[in-house]
């Protein structure tokens, strides 16, 4: 499904080299849940958006469903975000002058659906959340936790391959936190394959398995190291 | 995407009101002060003879002083004297030919109580009228006879018909003129050509004669030439009125139609002739200088267009790039405010195209908004000019908007909107997918 | 002050300021430009044309008989407007200052038909002229009753005698030092003119005319249909005179009509109207220019303070007073102004070189271009002004959210 093989990445400013991931290998097989944990700057969003492909990567490959995509120009990337992936960030980005059906209607309109195909999507995937009867409010009028699942709705309603979610609960509370991860945990015994950066060691349990980042390689320390490095970080 | 794009427009705008209001404020004040100064412009160097341009040709020969040249550089004077425009004339060499002059008139109305007043009038010949394809009310001109037996004949435009006879349609009744009588042969319907392009010498905007009656009347009657007249060589002393006529001062405006560029060079020949046997009689001592100018090459060659006008569009122009960078800054802004939007849309999967096309269209809106507001703006300055100079009567005739302006006005704002969107746009464009996503 | 760090923060971020500042500076090119032009219009406007203008006013008689005594009739006319009470003096003339219609002729110093040396506007009058016009002859005398003429529409021969202006001398005479009094120039080949006066200042009658100033009296009365009066009165008659006149010159002939009767206030409205317009137009333009670039100022002044919300709670919140968050932004204004103003500046000058060879523009006085530049720097501060106390009035407490 996913698989990166000795990627690297370096940012440059004229004085600065920044080695943000160094020879970084992975391999996501299909219909996983994947955590990725690590102390702040070991490289986990530099992950998440060279696998979002949100950015390019200095050198390596990157296979996504079996197509290298290291490559790609902006168009075709484009195309792969759009249609092969779903985000879910942080703080949620729903749109604040769209209503619920348009923010999710967004990636729709960019895949060229015609009208009935999107209006089914869109219906369907906010019925999913359980936000059907919410279609027509703005995203201020709804709870954090409820914009999350608007974000969900939107990030599936192109039916991806998989979900990359950053930090997906940091702006909830508990309650609200638990609902989204049910609901992550239902979508991805559906198909899904999901990854999710966080730092927070309750979601750890969620995934089947934990990737631990550090200097940005993986390390393959076992699960006890990195909770005492998580709890000394 | 086209109401897609349509929908995302309407909702930027309407969620910046005030940068939105500015932006379009900007580009329908620049529209407005450019396409003032762009009508009152392209008014002035119209051509009302466009139709006949390369039919009627200006005719001029260099009679002037061997020391001096009328104008420089080497230009021939811009009238003929009466000696040379009636020898061309009676030639009869072109299709149809006239020669004209300004001159004034009493008008005696019939009635007991009905006040004399003077008319500014035109001296000319047959041919004006089918020359400058001078519409009729009612009748025609004269013949070409009346201009040989010098017959008391007179047509009338629209407004003083409607003065002197009531609109009717008075074609055959008689008109006094300075204790003399006339018969109308005609009643020219409305007709003003902006610039009055048979006669540029004074006023190029005033409004047409109101009276014409024939050149061989108004010369044999002495009449005063109220245009310009200018000599270089003295009149012989105690000579009157002949004198005059027999001068080297000219006065006298002359047009001739030709069909056809076989016939222009064949009447510049006869020209060339005529000046070379006027040579042997000791008359033109400035070398062999005659032209023939069609409406336009006159025109150019006169300089209708104000000074003022050029200086006026240039400031204009400028003003417009002002309101240009200010409408750049603004998008500038409004791009940057939305940075948050436009990467959240690249991570969604649009591409950098697609933004392109939605940034560009939107810009493009504000244009059209722009535009018909700049419209407004335009018909509002237009009065403003027309206010400022309202003691020109012919003011009137140089602040109207026609159709290509208003297209032009439109075309101009979105053209304008859209170059101002083009570098706000492409800094929109670079803006990393997701970069301003995460916590800040 | 902190000018370092504001300059710092600036480059980071160019774009934005780099738009204000070339706006600046077109404004600056625009303003300083219409500035000359309405100068130079203001300075034309503002030329005395030589006459009584406040008490003076014009009219035309027109006769229409074919057979007419016109030579009496001009003369029964200027004994009726002589005699009437409150009229200082009148003159049969062919124009006056400001008609923006005439005669000119071209001069020569020697007889013959040659090159003419200088040309002078004509105005035919009779002894009655120099009072009638409220000349100030500077050097010599009038005419005297018999050096005037009659004569037909035009002169043949022309009178021997003439008064010029000094202006005319000038131009005539350009090595001459001390008097033109004495002085003989010549119309056409064999027509001399001797110089018996000059007066101080008397325009031509077409006011944009690169020559205005130079004219001469001419000392004619012409027996022709059409006759032009100018009427000299008290102080405060003009306007009750004018109708007067016009009733009873009517009244003395029915073979005549009366017209274009007209102040010489009139005549000056209408001869400089362009010139009014220009600088009512070029007014506006800048006005509304100015306006212009102030919004623009605001309008990025305020973006550039919602951008910076967070960082300005947090200077707050670190201790910075709110006079020092708006002189912040009122010296980063103040820089990118400075960089507009002077490369306008330079723009102006270089927009003022092409108009003084395009369209014959004087050059620019030294002091446009330093008024100029108060003006767009005061005008920056203003706009500015509002967005920065805006500013000031951040709460510290932001700096402590999260968003």
């Amino acid at each position: 499904m996913l698989n990166m093989k000795n990627v690297s990445k370096v940012y440059r400013t004229d004085t600065v080299e920044t080695h943000a991931l160094r020879e970084f290998s992975l391999t996501v097989e299909e219909g996983e849940f994947v955590s990725v944990t690590g102390p702040s700057g070991s490289g986990k969003t530099t992950f998440l958006n060279i696998a979002g492909l949100l950015e390019d990567l200095t050198s390596g490959t990157y296979e996504l469903d079996g197509r290298d995509v290291s490559q790609l120009n902006d168009k075709e990337r484009s195309r792969v975000r759009n249609e092969k992936i779903g985000f879910i960030f942080q703080s949620f980005n729903l749109i604040p002058e769209l209503n619920i059906f348009d923010n999710v209607d967004v990636p729709l309109r960019y895949r060229g659906f015609d009208a009935p195909e999107r209006k089914r999507r869109i219906e369907e995937s906010i019925e999913m959340v359980g936000l059907g009867s919410r279609m027509s409010h703005l995203p201020a009028q709804l709870s954090g936790g409820q914009q999350q699942r608007v974000a969900i709705a939107r990030a599936l309603a192109g039916e991806p391959r998989f979900l990359l979610a950053d930090e997906p609960t940091g702006n909830l509370d508990s309650q609200m936190a638990d609902s989204v991860l049910d609901l992550l945990t239902e979508i991805n015994t559906a198909g899904t394959t999901i990854i999710m950066v966080t730092h927070e060691l309750g979601l750890v349990d969620r995934a089947r398995r934990n990737i631990f980042v550090r200097d940005g390689r993986v390390s393959d320390g076992v699960p006890e190291l990195h909770l005492a490095d998580l709890a000394a970080g | 995407m086209f109401r897609y794009y349509l929908k995302l427009g309407m909702l930027s705008i309407r969620a910046n009101p005030v940068l939105s209001t500015l932006m379009i404020a900007a580009i329908a004040v620049g529209i407005g002060a450019c396409m003032t100064i762009v009508t009152v412009r392209h008014v002035m160097s119209g051509n009302p003879m466009e139709h006949k341009n390369d039919q009627l040709y200006h005719v001029q020969v260099d009679n002037w002083n061997p020391d001096d040249p009328y104008e420089d550089p080497d230009k021939p004077p811009e009238q003929l004297t009466y000696m040379d425009a009636k020898a061309l004339h009676d030639a009869g060499r072109a299709f149809r030919q006239t020669t004209s002059f300004k001159t004034a008139r009493v008008v005696q109305p019939e009635g007991d109580d009905a006040r004399p007043f003077q008319q500014e009038s035109r001296a000319t010949t047959a041919d004006f009228f089918p020359m400058f394809d001078v519409p009729f009310q009612y009748g025609s001109g004269w013949d070409r006879s009346s201009d040989v037996t010098e017959e008391r004949v007179v047509v009338l435009a629209r407004e003083l018909n409607e003065k002197l006879f009531g609109g009717e349609d008075s074609v055959g009744r008689t008109l006094t003129l300075n204790d003399e009588s006339y018969r109308v042969t005609g009643v020219i319907d409305t007709w003003t050509p902006v610039p009055k392009v048979y006669d540029l010498n004074n006023n190029p905007y005033e409004e047409p004669e109101q009276l014409y009656l024939p050149f061989s009347v108004a010369v044999a009657g002495g009449f005063d030439n109220t245009g310009n007249t200018s000599c270089w060589k003295p009149i012989e002393e105690g000579s009157g009125r002949d004198g005059f006529l027999a001068s080297e001062c000219i006065w006298i405006q002359m047009w001739v139609e030709l069909q056809n560029a076989t016939a222009k060079q064949d009447y510049l020949n006869f020209l060339d002739a005529y000046v070379e046997e006027q040579k042997l009689i000791g008359r033109f001592p400035r070398p062999m200088n005659n032209r023939l100018h069609n409406p336009a090459e006159w025109m150019e060659d006169r300089e209708v267009v104000e000074e003022d006008v050029d200086v006026l569009l240039g400031l204009a122009v400028l003003f417009l790039v002002v309101c240009l960078l200010n409408t750049i800054g603004l998008l500038l802004a409004k791009a940057m405010r939305r940075a948050k939007d436009t990467s959240l849309r690249r991570a969604l999967g649009a591409s950098k195209a697609e933004l392109f096309k939605q940034h560009v269209f939107e810009a493009g809106m504000i244009g059209v908004v722009g535009g018909v507001l700049g419209i407004g703006t335009t018909w509002a300055g237009l009065r403003g000019i027309e206010n400022l100079y309202i003691e020109y009567e012919f003011v009137q005739h140089l602040v109207r908007m026609d159709w290509s302006m208003v297209l032009l006005a439109i075309v101009l704002a979105i053209v304008s909107a859209l170059a101002a969107a083009l570098y706000p746009t492409w800094r929109t464009c670079n803006i990393t997918p997701a970069s301003h996503l995460r916590l800040q | 002050m902190e000018f370092g760090p504001v300059w710092r923060a600036m480059m980071r971020n160019k774009g934005g300021y780099f738009l204000i500042a070339v706006q600046i500076a077109v404004t600056m090119a625009v303003m300083v430009n219409a500035f000359a032009i309405m100068q130079e219009r203001s300075f034309k406007m503002g030329r005395p044309s030589g006459l009584d203008e406040a008490n003076t006013f014009a009219l035309v008689s027109v006769g229409f008989k074919p057979e007419m005594d016109s030579k009496a009739l001009i003369s029964e006319d200027l004994d009726l407007l002589r005699n009437t009470p409150g009229v200082i003096n009148a003159v049969a003339t062919n124009s006056y200052p400001l008609r923006q219609g005439g005669w000119s002729e071209g001069l020569h110093r020697e007889p013959g038909v040659g090159k003419s040396v200088s040309s002078s506007a004509i105005y035919f009058v009779d002894e009655h002229g120099l009072e009638t016009f409220g000349l100030n002859l500077i050097d010599g005398r009038n005419f005297s009753p018999e050096q005037v003429s009659w004569d037909k529409d035009s002169p043949d021969p022309w009178p021997a005698t003439v008064i010029i202006t000094q202006a005319l001398g000038e131009d005539l005479y350009p090595d001459h030092e001390g008097s033109y009094v004495g002085k003989t120039f010549w119309f056409d080949d064999d027509n001399p003119a001797n110089i018996v006066g000059v007066v101080e200042r008397l325009q031509a009658p077409w006011p944009s005319w690169t020559g205005v100033e130079r004219s001469m009296l001419v000392p004619l009365r012409r027996e022709s249909n059409d006759v032009r009066y100018v009427v000299r009165t008290e102080p405060g008659y003009r306007d009750q005179l004018m109708l007067q006149v016009e009733e009873s010159l009517a009244n003395s002939s029915k073979d005549r009509i009366i017209r274009q009767v007209a102040t010489v206030d009139e005549a000056r409205k209408l001869a400089y109207l362009g010139d009014a317009a220009m600088i009512k137009i070029l007014t506006f333009v800048i006005s509304l220019l100015t306006a212009i670039t102030g919004l623009g100022i605001v309008g990025l002044a305020s973006f550039s303070v919602a951008r910076r919300t967070r960082q300005i709670g947090i200077r707050r919140a670190l201790g910075a007073t709110r006079p020092a968050i708006v002189r912040y932004f009122m010296l980063e204004n103040f820089l990118v102004s400075s960089i507009g103003i002077v490369s306008g500046a330079v723009l102006a000058v270089g927009l003022n070189m092409f108009m003084v060879q395009a369209f014959s523009l004087t050059p620019l006085a030294w002091y446009v271009v330093p008024v100029a530049m108060i003006i767009l720097w005061i005008v920056g501060q203003v706009a500015v002004a509002g967005p920065a106390r805006k500013a000031s009035g951040i709460s510290p407490a932001i700096a402590t959210r999260s968003i």
